[in-house]
């Protein structure tokens, strides 16, 4: 229980005066609350971001994966079916029957209908020597035997040549087939020259979805452009970059060309060809989008995180606000308790020290008594008039003290309260009734503002009495002569009705105003009007058993005003309170 | 007519005789004791006051027990209590009606107005008796 206490004292007590001591702790509350909210706002924030940043930067990757892919397969259908034909028509055909010239002819016009970029036809022997031949150029008798396509044709069956320029300055690349001659048993090969600008347009078409540029470049040795490229320039122009040397799959680089402009490059090998095909992201297009989008979730991020920013701003000053408010409230509490059990323990004290008091009080009072006994009935003697006089000297004072024991003990007792329905209305009469004498003679005017639907209060009428006497006579002194006693009753809620005693006397000073209800505290005048410092003691004290409050307020030279607050029915565990307190003591 | 007999009870001596003397000097035939045993073995022994003044906080034996017991001897026999405390005195009529004292009054009492309540009891006492019954 100790430990709990001392915990408890430790967070609530001491944060509470080191939070009233300094507005500190509020800024550190508020700082960390700031920090709190903010961070538990900017992590996902900030993750989300990172994610979106990610998943763009892998859904571009994933698009020109995709691009890659579809342009291969595109080149390869292509080449596959230009293969085909050959293939089929070599099939078809005997060596004889392609070396005559106009068979050949009819075949290359056939093919040059369906096929634009279809240069010429050519039929090679054994040898090399080209014994048929259909096209722009006189080609009949070449030989080409140390020809590339010659050599790869007869080990692979087919072949499809890098591009040259061959004798009309024209980009070309030559696909051949061979065959076997079933009468001698010899193979031949039918050759054929494709335009390169034919494969550009296959390739162009592929060159969708925000491609800045598709070519193909030699797969072996320097690489050579195969096709024509926005940016390298015609077929043959050099690559100036090194191919990777994985063959297989699709293999996507990033770069950066100049100073911000990012380049991504997906390279493909296409089998069976000498060829890789070679797609560029590049610049104003890949570029536009990766700037826009980011541009679009700096400004979302921005935008957010100061609209949370101000959010939490507000948010962290209201709580603090709020906390604060309760601080305040909590020490007024504190305060109005601390006061309180000062009041009740200095008046625990003064019955204790009354009683001690009172009895060798009596004691003198009975030998002050005796001796004024027995004066009365002796005869004149030396002294006996100062003898008397000194000993009613003695008597008085002892009559003083009786008074403040007497008070002091009165107020300690704890006498039943005796529960009626009262009329405040009919009580203030009541009191100002004793005092209207008192209150003529010294020219003081009472006004009575007393409320029209009050309710019937249940209290106490004694005590009632005492308080509010106390209270009028307290105004009565304070104006002295000439002035103005202004009583008003109102209901205040539900719970409760409120008496305003207000005096337009001389008011009480600032420094003394919270000492007032303290006891022996007194601005009474010493001499024949002295006070003993104990009426507005007495009367808190009864005020605070009555369940009621009391509360001062005053301008020195305007006047004081006394409110007292009073329980429309006096809760429960007060009146249990009462019955405890009926057990006889001595 | 005889002197009104009157004993006071209390434990601080210099009070009692003192009281004493007062109250014989004003023609009461009074008589002091400075503890409850002493008071109950007096009445237990014929000599029954007329009016009892009993201080309420005594050793050993309260004021109300003594009450108690005088109440129960004989119950025309007045009692005044005298108290120094203010805490928990049965000072309010209904008390007073329920443990059987005449008054209580609290120290240091105006001997003038003890003086009267004496007679008061005094008169009490003998309506009492007139009666047979206690009031």
């Amino acid at each position: 229980m100790k430990k709990k206490s001392e915990w408890m004292k430790r967070v609530f007590v001491d944060n509470y005066h080191a939070s009233m001591s300094s507005p500190k702790p509020y800024r550190r509350l508020r700082r960390t609350l700031f920090l709190v909210m903010t961070t538990t706002f900017l992590v996902p924030l900030i993750m989300v971001t990172w994610l979106s940043y990610y998943e763009y930067r892998s859904f571009l990757l994933a698009n020109l994966r995709w691009n890659a892919e579809s342009a291969k397969r595109t080149v390869e259908t292509f080449l596959a079916e230009l293969q085909t034909v050959l293939i089929f028509t070599a099939d078809g055909q005997t060596f004889e029957d392609l070396t005559d010239q106009n068979n050949l002819k009819k075949l290359y016009h056939r093919l040059k209908s369906n096929y634009p970029g279809v240069v010429d036809l050519g039929i090679i022997d054994h040898t090399g020597i080209q014994r048929g031949y259909a096209g722009p150029f006189d080609l009949l008798g070449k030989d080409y035997s140390d020809r590339e396509c010659f050599k790869a044709v007869s080990v692979n069956k087919t072949f499809i040549g890098r591009v040259e320029m061959g004798y009309r300055q024209v980009p070309h690349f030559c696909i051949a087939v061979s065959s076997l001659d079933p009468d001698t048993g010899q193979s031949w090969v039918f050759r054929t020259n494709i335009d390169v600008t034919t494969l550009d347009k296959y390739i162009e078409k592929t060159a969708s979805g925000g491609l800045s540029d598709v070519f193909l470049v030699t797969s072996k040795g320097e690489p050579l452009l195969q096709s024509s490229s926005r940016h390298f320039g015609p077929p043959l122009s050099p690559y100036p970059y090194e191919l990777p040397h994985d063959r297989h799959g699709i293999t996507i680089t990033e770069e950066t060309e100049g100073t911000d402009d990012i380049v991504l490059k997906a390279v493909s090998y296409i089998d069976g060809t000498p060829w890789a095909l070679v797609l560029i992201k590049q610049g104003y297009v890949y570029g536009k989008d990766w700037s826009f989008f980011k541009v679009r979730l700096f400004y979302i991020v921005l935008t957010s995180t100061i609209l949370a920013l101000l959010v939490i701003l507000r948010i962290t000053k209201l709580f603090v606000e709020r906390i604060r408010e309760a601080d305040e409230k909590r020490e007024s509490m504190l305060a109005e308790i601390e006061h309180t059990s000062k009041l009740a323990s200095i008046g625990r004290l003064a019955a204790g020290v009354a009683h001690e008091i009172n009895n060798p009080l009596a004691i003198i009072s009975a030998k002050t008594g005796l001796v004024m006994d027995l004066l009365e009935l002796s005869e004149d003697f030396q002294y006996k008039e100062k003898i008397e006089s000194e000993i009613r000297g003695t008597a008085d004072a002892v009559e003083r003290c009786k008074v403040i024991t007497h008070r002091l003990l009165g107020f300690a007792r704890r006498m039943d309260v005796t529960l009626e329905p009262i009329n405040i209305n009919n009580l203030m009469r009541e009191v100002l009734s004793f005092l209207d004498k008192e209150a003529l003679y010294r020219g003081i005017n009472f006004d009575l503002n007393l409320g029209n639907s009050l309710p019937v209060i249940e209290s106490d009428r004694g005590q009632l009495q005492q308080i509010f006497l106390n209270l009028v006579n307290n105004a009565i002194d304070a104006i002295d002569k000439d002035g103005r006693i202004t009583i008003s009753t109102r209901k205040r809620d539900q719970n409760s009705i409120q008496i305003d005693v207000i005096d337009n006397g001389k008011g009480i000073p600032p420094d003394i105003i919270s000492h007032i209800f303290e006891p022996f505290f007194t601005t009474k005048d010493h001499g024949e009007k002295k006070g003993t410092g104990l009426g507005l003691f007495i009367t808190y004290g009864l005020i605070k058993k009555l369940g009621g409050l009391i509360s001062v307020q005053s301008i020195v030279g305007v006047g004081t005003t006394f409110t007292v607050i009073l329980p429309i029915k006096i809760k429960s565990r007060r009146r249990g309170q009462n019955v405890e307190s009926k057990s006889p003591g001595s | 007519m005889s002197k009104v007999k009157v004993l006071v009870v209390d434990d601080e001596k210099e009070f009692a005789n003192t009281l004493a003397e007062r109250l014989n000097i004003r023609g009461f035939d009074t008589s002091a004791v400075y503890c409850t045993e002493d008071a109950l073995a007096l009445i237990h022994a014929k000599k029954i006051p007329d009016v009892v003044l009993l201080d309420l906080k005594m050793p050993r034996m309260d004021g109300m027990e003594t009450l108690a017991e005088i109440k129960k001897y004989d119950p025309t026999i007045q009692v005044i209590l005298l108290t120094g405390h203010g805490a928990g005195v049965p000072l309010t009529g209904i008390d007073r009606g329920k443990h059987g004292a005449f008054d209580c009054m609290m120290k240091p009492a105006d001997i003038n107005e003890l003086t009267m309540k004496i007679k008061h009891a005094m008169a009490k006492r003998q309506a009492s008796q007139n009666r047979g019954v206690d009031g």
